[in-house]
């Protein structure tokens, strides 16, 4: 593997890494921008409208009929959050030319496809494409609409809205239906011109070969862009409540969800990570073994860290009635890792599995670009290995140090209405 | 023992078939330059397979509905400790799950992988089945089905599946219901494990960093020889029509979905393939946002991008699916009919029938990029009968009038099955 990066322009990364094992090529392109009520929404709108229809192609028909002549090349956008940031952008994938059956320049067709979908967007006026922009607007509120209908990740934002009350990290990387309702073409246009100047942007390219064009194409493109980069903030610890804040739903489901979160003051991300694999990630972990196992409770209980914001998740599902039970198990095994009954296997399997996920970053182009955009935001280059160190070094008073900062801020509960009293 | 190599002409990769001497076929891919490993030990044994037999057997055995899922859970307990215990102290990542048609045992590691294997090879023929297990399990499995019943994609598909097979056990739910599994007792699951963990009855694949010859050396120690048992399953009368041409169900959901089946007849091996093929393209037109008929619903707002289609086949069913979220579902139906009817009566454009097998090809290339996704390719054409390259074979050999005759012959109004769940008021 060969990994460069350069910078094409101000707040401009550009990453290319070269691994002649795949048969595809990939591309991101990342814009980081302040997270906010006001503006998520038509944030994603300007950017997601650009994998929609571009100059060239006026329609969607248009762009889709193109993309499958290139072997089903793939377009689409990003939008979410990361910590306080809201994360927006555009990725890619296409077939190597290698294995164009009758000859074909897959890629560079791309590169100019890609290159009119985000300089040359489809506009009229002041405006996009009405056409499109209507499409674009439908599906960002049917995203929004279909929330409910994943329980679980449903349960867990309502969660993340509590806890981070008042904080960016309230809303979600694509923002509320009212400001989804209330966008229109034009300040969706605004939005994009206003992110092609102001966000930071990071542009990651996996190939199976050099290829030296699409920084070219970068260079060229953003070179004529007046920018003015603003700093965003990502990693911001949310403040503790006074209290924690117990929110309920009533709901016509069958099992009821029930989302803890925890606050830390730490900034010790890597013994907050291990503590979170020992807690509850993994099948090895204390609240599988104990609340699924022992217990019977439930089919997943399961804890995830979100280090940007210092903040700790714990969800599971579960029957009404076992809602206390399961919920004195899962703060009775977070008091035993507080007590620091913590065994030397929790800690090596707790090794074992983390070096086994860092050395199978580079196995899909997805991988690359995840570890260096996350090396990027934490605005620290390390290699995977140098990463594995890093939890090797914790020690288990760390992790118990970690356990003990943790805090409860926050119980969501999604509640049957059947059985209900 | 019999040992092919498998090599795709198009894309010059290739694999390792093996007849093992103990009963099982093993398909191995190494994969230059992959650090991961993933493995895949499945038995052709799924929520289908409600009732068999084996030549030593009088009678025909039914078992309750969920039983092979159950088992799944199961066998992850040894007598000594639990595997997810075993893997804990290699690093690698264990898991299984059920289908209609296979039970399937994974790890994926990128260290170990000799170790892990044996654990594999193991816990999979090492059964341990008691009354204490098996009631602990029931609480857990029980949450599992409620979870998925509050799915409404769960929901709205097995609808469809209910309004489509009269008896067909495809239409049950993978993991039974709290009451069906309440019938399952230890003995029960030890009968099933001996009827379907026969090793003449399993396929083990794996692919990635690995060599080929310390995977059979392994194999060589690990497997118990297995005699073929005679293993018949058999499945009820089941007639073309379907039970009811609508469903709908409301749900607490934010957007409203639906699932517009049609039932097919059901092939097997090679001939499936075909079949498969065809439907697929047949499929990728319907659903083309690139095509006047999608563009259309697009623009007056009937669907979005979620809109797509699909073919799920397995021992006997066979269906063409159209899913996404709509208000107005019905409108999708009749365009969905007038369309086929179009392409039937006036044929595929050619430039378009190209377009979509170029873009079928280019999906099934990218998918020889990824470790995991050539384990499950080995395993799934095994356990369909037909080996891992066929499926771009039979896709370059592919022409619009086979798509053609297959949507003359099988994508009848009258098997069509629109299942709906609608947002509560």
């Amino acid at each position: 593997m060969i990994y460069k990066r350069s910078e094409l322009g101000d707040n401009i990364g550009f990453t290319t890494i070269i691994d002649d094992k795949f048969k595809s090529s990939s591309l991101a392109v990342y814009f980081l921008t302040e997270l906010s009520e006001e503006t998520a929404a038509v944030n994603n709108l300007g950017i997601t409208i650009l994998t929609f229809s571009s100059r060239q192609y006026r329609t969607y028909a248009s762009l889709c009929e193109k993309l499958s002549e290139l072997y089903g090349a793939g377009l689409g956008s990003i939008a979410r959050k990361k910590g306080d940031a809201q994360i927006l952008g555009l990725k890619a994938s296409w077939l190597d030319n290698k294995y164009a059956i009758d000859g074909e320049d897959i890629c560079g067709e791309m590169r100019k496809l890609i290159h009119g979908c985000l300089f040359e967007p489809n506009v009229n006026g002041n405006a996009f494409d009405a056409e499109s922009f209507n499409i674009v607007k439908k599906d960002l509120i049917d995203r929004i609409d279909g929330e409910l209908n994943q329980k679980r990740s449903y349960a867990i934002s309502k969660a993340a809205k509590t806890a981070f009350r008042g904080e960016p990290a309230e809303c979600t990387g694509y923002g509320s239906r009212e400001a989804a309702l209330s966008a229109t073409s034009e300040n969706a246009l605004k939005a994009y011109r206003e992110l092609m100047k102001t966000a930071q942007i990071e542009i990651y390219y996996v190939s199976p070969r050099e290829d030296n064009s699409f920084a070219e194409m970068f260079t060229e493109s953003f070179g004529s862009i007046e920018r003015a980069p603003k700093k965003v903030s990502i990693r911001n610890h949310s403040p503790l409540k006074p209290e924690p804040e117990h929110v309920s739903e009533e709901f016509d489901v069958n099992q009821c969800k029930m989302v803890l979160a925890f606050k830390t003051e730490s900034d010790d991300k890597y013994a907050l990570k291990m503590l979170s694999i020992i807690y509850g990630e993994m099948p090895f972990s204390k609240l599988f073994l104990n609340v699924r196992e022992k217990l019977s409770l439930c089919y997943y209980c399961v804890s995830t860290s979100v280090s940007a914001k210092g903040t700790f998740f714990v969800d599971s599902g579960i029957e009404r009635e076992n809602i206390d039970k399961a919920r004195n198990e899962i703060m009775a095994q977070l008091e035993e890792i507080k007590k620091g009954n913590i065994t030397d296997e929790e800690i090596e399997s707790s090794l074992m599995a983390l070096d086994n996920a860092v050395l199978q970053i580079g196995d899909t182009a997805s991988s690359y670009i995840s570890w260096f955009f996350d090396c990027f935001s934490d605005g620290k280059l390390i290699t995977p290995e140098e990463h594995f160190n890093e939890f090797k070094a914790v020690t288990k008073e760390r992790i118990v140090q970690a356990a003990n900062s943790l805090k409860l801020d926050t119980v969501y509960l999604m509640l049957d209405k059947e059985v209900q009293e | 023992m019999k040992k092919d190599i498998l090599t795709s002409s198009r894309t010059g990769d290739s694999c390792i078939h093996i007849k093992h001497k103990s009963g099982l076929d093993i398909y191995i891919c190494e994969m230059k330059g992959f650090s991961s490993i993933e493995a895949m030990f499945g038995t052709k044994y799924g929520s289908v397979n409600t009732m068999f037999k084996t030549a030593a057997d009088k009678d025909y055995t039914t078992v309750p509905e969920g039983i092979a899922h159950f088992l799944e859970h199961k066998l992850f307990e040894n007598e000594d400790c639990g595997v997810f215990e075993l893997y804990a102290r290699t690093g690698a990542s264990g898991n299984a799950f059920t289908s209609f048609d296979k039970t399937c045992y994974l790890f994926s590691c990128s260290k170990n992988y000799e170790e892990n294997l044996k654990i594999l090879l193991d816990f999979v023929q090492k059964p341990y089945f008691t009354k204490e297990n098996v009631d602990k399990e029931m609480g857990i499995i029980g949450q599992e089905i409620k979870m998925t019943n509050d799915n409404p994609e769960w929901r709205v598909f097995f609808n469809m599946l209910r309004g489509m097979y009269h008896a067909h056990p495809v239409k049950i739910d993978i993991a039974g219901t709290v009451e069906s599994i309440s019938h399952i007792d230890a003995d029960l699951l030890y009968k099933c494990y001996d009827t379907f963990y026969n090793l003449n009855n399993m396929v083990l694949s794996i692919a990635g960093n690995i060599s080929a010859d310390k995977v059979l050396e392994i194999c060589d120690s690990c497997l118990r020889p297995c005699a073929d048992k005679g293993l018949e399953t058999v499945f009820p009368d089941e007639p073309a029509e379907i039970v009811q041409a609508e469903i709908r169900e409301k749900q607490p959901v934010g957007a409203s979905i639906f699932n517009l089946g049609c039932k097919c007849t059901a092939k097997s091996g090679y001939e499936r393939l075909k079949d498969m093929t065809a439907a697929s393209i047949a499929t990728s037109l319907l659903s083309d946002p690139a095509l006047p008929m999608c563009e259309r619903l697009l623009k007056e707002e009937v669907i979005n991008s979620t809109f797509g289609g699909e073919v799920f086949y397995g021992d006997n069913y066979f269906t063409v699916i159209f899913s996404g979220e709509s208000d107005e579902p019905e409108k999708i139906r009749e365009a969905l009919f007038a369309e086929t009817d179009r392409l039937i009566n006036e044929g595929i454009n050619e430039k378009d029938f190209q377009r979509i097998k170029k873009s079928s090809y280019g999906m099934m290339v990218c998918e020889l990029n990824n470790v995991e996704a050539v384990a499950n390719l080995m395993l799934n054409a095994h356990i369909d009968g037909v080996k891992p390259y066929d499926a771009i074979e039979v896709l370059s050999e592919m022409t619009s009038n086979d798509v053609i005759d297959f949507m003359r012959r099988e994508m009848r109004r009258d098997r069509c099955v629109l299942s709906i769940i609608e947002k509560e008021a």
